[in-house]
């Protein structure tokens, strides 16, 4: 939500701190603010509204009483405590059918108005927050929307049919198949029409039954203000926050309106939106206000909350004294009455969030500061359970990278499988996996002709993770643990299994017990959770010390270009020397030399080395590799090695 | 022939290890629940409304219908676990809950639809918001290995109250994280409907909660460019840990 800064001055007066200020007192006390700016000559701030908070604080007058609050400076104008209201007749008349989803429908007719452009002070503040300014009627009703939160919403009264002398507004649910044609959305020309499923609150003009707006998500055209209108009705009502999410989430419409009727807006708002729009119109466009309804199915009272004084210490771990909670409290606008040990509050309207005593009690300590709450570790006390599952895990781990293993976390995702969600991210992500080995079959394939790259002999993995499976009427899953290997980059060879095979007798004796498996083509998977569950309960973990920082480099998505290169030295010469020659003369995009195989022979040396080549800006080409083989070949025949 | 390579821990599994080492000196039990979970732990009894946004398929994974006798969905977060142990346990409470967790949302280099969160949860008498300062402190000291500072700012999750956001500030450390502010979880005390749904009597009980993602502390720890990573399968990834 953005606001004006010196649109809250308003209600703050001359004492409002910076917008600077403004901003680090709502972080610590408030809301997260996500940015200050300035436009048109004004001062914004854009604040994230905690999502309990969204009744009261999507207006400025709600981010003023915080900042009000939390300094202690008193507002100087506060709409919502002014009791006066607008004169009522009988001219308009609501029929509200469902009084649970529409608990609140006002109206008023503003009659000799002229539609025009807004003052520019008015119209200023609107491009401030980021508004294209319309006429004074409809930057009216924004206008109070922006500053109390109460959407509201202007008909030209001319165009809405009366009958006998009365405008007839009805509340009611869609019917099945009926259609209401909504305002036309931003940088679009045509009305949107939408057809109903029966769970939308309608606005209906009653004299036709014709659905004229979505209650609470998007106004409809119907009767729009235009530059001729002269007599409008101008509607402030209240509507059930999850009949309006339901229906905006559905035709997915955000707008400012809607998201603040989503929040569960009091509609105790309703009268002051009426009275303050009305007066507004008047000022800017001319008119009187000829007189208004207001249907009220249910009153707006908030709960009365016991709060002990005791708790409040007791939870946030501070020492505060009765009166330091007292004029908090009365700083938030509740009542307040002292009844020694404990206090009976009411909060002020507005505030829908406040309905327990832990509600006060984070009212307290957000606004008395958190910078006051100091920091106890809880004494240690012996650990009263082990994890048998992670001790195991831990085990495993030791000894497979003990082998050469190292550990992945694939996708619980896959294409085709048992289990499928209701809802999927993607086809290929319907399902989740019954096994791990599909999963570690592909990360066998893929990083197999890496191995080079990476400066290993051979691929080597293994995943310790759930898999899923359906079991009379529910999900069933277990810990899986799967290793496979790959030893010729081309793919499965039989020597895969024997090395499985040789590791999991290992795993075997670590865990001191038979494991059921079966080894093939490159994989073996066993149900972990079923062998650590036959293993005695550990009495305390082996003691982990926290690694040293890595930094992490990202890999170059290139793929990586393989040289080998044989050579006769003289016995005696270090294959460091030999390394050191070539590395020196085999520039910057050479990764790696592995020293592949040695011998001696009849008084010479023979070393073999492996480089890898890798660019993180494009693939090698041959040509380019080899050319700085040639670089390499050069400088070993300078020292008088002899190439093989 | 004696294989002479060793091979690689996962980072996420290693930051694990590293957490339950850090939090069982201080009595904290590693606790696990399923990943596959009904909507009543996932949702119900962490006190997030029936009609709470959370529970739209815009958010959640949902097994289907026919599937299952009662709702269930791919967890969203470690919280059910919390509402698990506080079930079959008495105070005093204190678990740790790493594991994965499910959001229906696109990918991209920063978010994953799987990552891990660590939650956390202490329930005693007595228990209050400098526990949850105290234990935050301790846990980043250690595992950032240098004095770390925390702050609450206020926030909103419908299973604590007060809800806190909580940064945290390394110093007396080279770290390239060291000397400025860093938002790290959510926390805050347990909500009083959350401990009467798991039958503990708030009256009398207190606890603080702390949830985090364990996938960010990697990308803070070691610098990790794409949240992706972690789930690619990728040696040119694993290997360099």
């Amino acid at each position: 939500m953005k606001v004006v800064h010196d649109w809250l001055k308003d209600y703050i007066g001359d004492l409002i701190p910076s917008a600077e200020k403004v901003e680090e007192l709502l972080t610590f006390h408030a809301f997260e603010v996500e940015g200050r700016e300035e436009v048109v000559g004004h001062e914004v701030i854009d604040i994230k509204i905690l999502p309990d908070r969204g009744a009261d604080c999507l207006s400025h007058r709600g981010i003023a009483r915080e900042i009000a609050s939390i300094t202690g400076i008193p507002l100087v104008f506060d709409p919502l405590l002014n009791q006066e209201r607008l004169p009522l007749f009988s001219d308009i008349e609501v029929t509200i059918a469902d009084t649970k989803a529409c608990t609140r429908f006002s109206a008023a007719l503003v009659n000799g108005i002229e539609v025009k452009d807004s003052p520019e002070w008015l119209q200023n503040r609107l491009r401030a927050l980021g508004q294209r300014p319309i006429n004074n009627i409809v930057d009216a009703t924004n206008y109070v929307m922006y500053a109390i939160g109460q959407p509201i919403h202007a008909y030209d009264a001319d165009k809405f049919p009366q009958v006998d002398g009365t405008w007839k507004f009805d509340v009611r649910f869609a019917q099945k198949g009926e259609t209401v044609s909504l305002i036309a959305e931003g940088g679009k020309q045509e009305d949107r029409i939408v057809t109903l499923q029966g769970t939308e609150l309608l606005i209906v003009d009653g004299s036709s039954n014709c659905p004229i707006g979505l209650a609470g998500v998007k106004g409809g055209a119907y009767a729009g203000v235009d530059t001729k209108t002269s007599k409008i009705i101008i509607e402030a009502a209240h509507f059930d926050a999850v009949v309006v999410r339901k229906t905006a989430r559905r035709l997915g419409i955000v707008i400012d309106a809607s998201k603040r009727f989503e929040n569960n807006l009091s509609q105790g708002l309703v009268p002051h939106a009426l009275r303050d729009v009305v007066e507004l119109i008047i000022k800017i466009a001319g008119g009187t206000c000829e007189g208004s309804v207001d249907v009220v199915h249910e009153g707006a009272l908030r709960p009365q909350v016991v709060l002990h004084v005791t708790h409040v210490n007791a939870l946030l771990g501070l020492c505060l004294t009765k009166e330091v909670m007292v004029e908090i409290l009365k700083r938030i606008g509740a009542t307040v009455e002292d009844k020694g040990e404990f206090l009976s509050l009411t909060a002020s309207f507005e505030r829908m969030d406040l309905n327990i005593p832990e509600d006060y009690i984070e009212e307290i300590g957000r606004i008395y500061g958190y910078n006051h709450v100091v920091s106890t570790v809880p004494a240690s006390v012996p650990l009263s359970e082990m994890n048998v599952r992670h001790y195991y895990s831990e085990e495993v781990r030791k000894t497979l990278i003990g082998t050469g293993f190292s550990e992945v976390i694939t996708s619980s995702f896959v294409a085709k499988d048992d289990v499928q969600l209701q809802n999927a991210l993607a086809s290929d992500k319907s399902y989740l996996r019954s096994n791990l080995k599909n999963n570690i079959g592909g990360v066998l394939d893929k990083n197999a002709n890496l191995a080079d790259l990476l400066g290993a002999h051979d691929t080597r993995v293994f995943e310790i993770g759930t898999v899923f499976s359906k079991e009379g009427g529910s999900i069933a899953e277990h810990v899986s643990l799967c290793l496979g290997v790959r030893t010729k980059v081309g793919g499965y060879t039989a020597k895969d299994d024997v090395v499985l095979s040789e590791v999991m007798q290992k795993l075997e004796e670590t865990l001191g017990t038979k494991i059921v498996c079966e080894v093939g083509n490159g994989t073996v998977e066993c149900n972990f959770t079923e062998v650590f569950s036959t293993l005695p309960i550990p009495t305390a973990y082996k003691k982990v010390d926290v690694a040293e920082e890595i930094v992490y480099t990202p890999f170059s998505v290139y793929p990586a270009m393989t040289r080998d290169i044989a050579l006769w030295v003289g016995e005696g010469t270090e294959s460091i020397e030999v390394e050191a020659v070539i590395n020196q003369s085999s520039g910057d995009l050479r990764l790696r030399t592995t020293l592949v195989d040695v011998f001696t022979k009849e008084g010479r040396t023979s070393y073999a080395f492996r480089l890898v080549f890798l660019s993180y800006k494009k693939t090698l080409t041959d040509d380019e590799v080899n050319s700085i083989m040639e670089e390499v070949y050069r400088s070993v025949t300078e020292k008088g090695w002899e190439v093989r | 022939m004696e294989y002479k390579q060793l091979g690689h821990q996962h980072p996420l599994s290693k930051m694990i290890s590293e957490i339950n080492g850090i939090f069982s000196e201080i009595g904290f039990v590693f606790a696990e629940g399923p990943e596959a979970e009904t909507e009543h732990y996932n949702f119900d009894m962490l006190n997030v409304a029936k009609d709470h946004p959370a529970r739209d398929m815009q958010d959640t994974f949902w097994f289907k219908k026919e599937d299952t006798k009662e709702p269930m969905v791919l967890r969203t977060h470690t919280s059910p676990v919390q509402a698990r142990f506080m079930e079959s346990h008495k105070p005093p409470i204190r678990v740790i809950v790493p594991g994965k967790v499910f959001r229906n949302e696109a990918t991209d280099a920063t978010h994953e639809a799987q990552f891990h969160q660590l939650e956390g949860l202490c329930v005693d008498t007595g228990i209050n918001m400098g526990h949850l300062k105290g234990t935050i402190e301790y846990f980043f000291s250690k595992f950032f290995k240098g004095d770390v500072e925390v702050r609450f700012r206020p926030s909103f999750f419908p299973f604590v109250e007060p809800g806190v956001e909580v940064d945290m500030m390394l110093k007396n450390s080279d770290s390239k994280l060291a000397n400025k502010w860093i938002e790290i979880m959510g926390a805050g005390m347990v909500h009083p409907n959350v401990l009467r749904n798991c039958g503990i009597n708030p009256e009398v009980y207190s606890g603080f909660a702390f949830g985090m993602g364990i996938d960010r502390l990697g990308v803070m720890k070691y610098g990790v460019d794409d949240v992706r990573n972690f789930y690619s399968g990728d040696l040119r990834f694993v290997n360099q840990f």
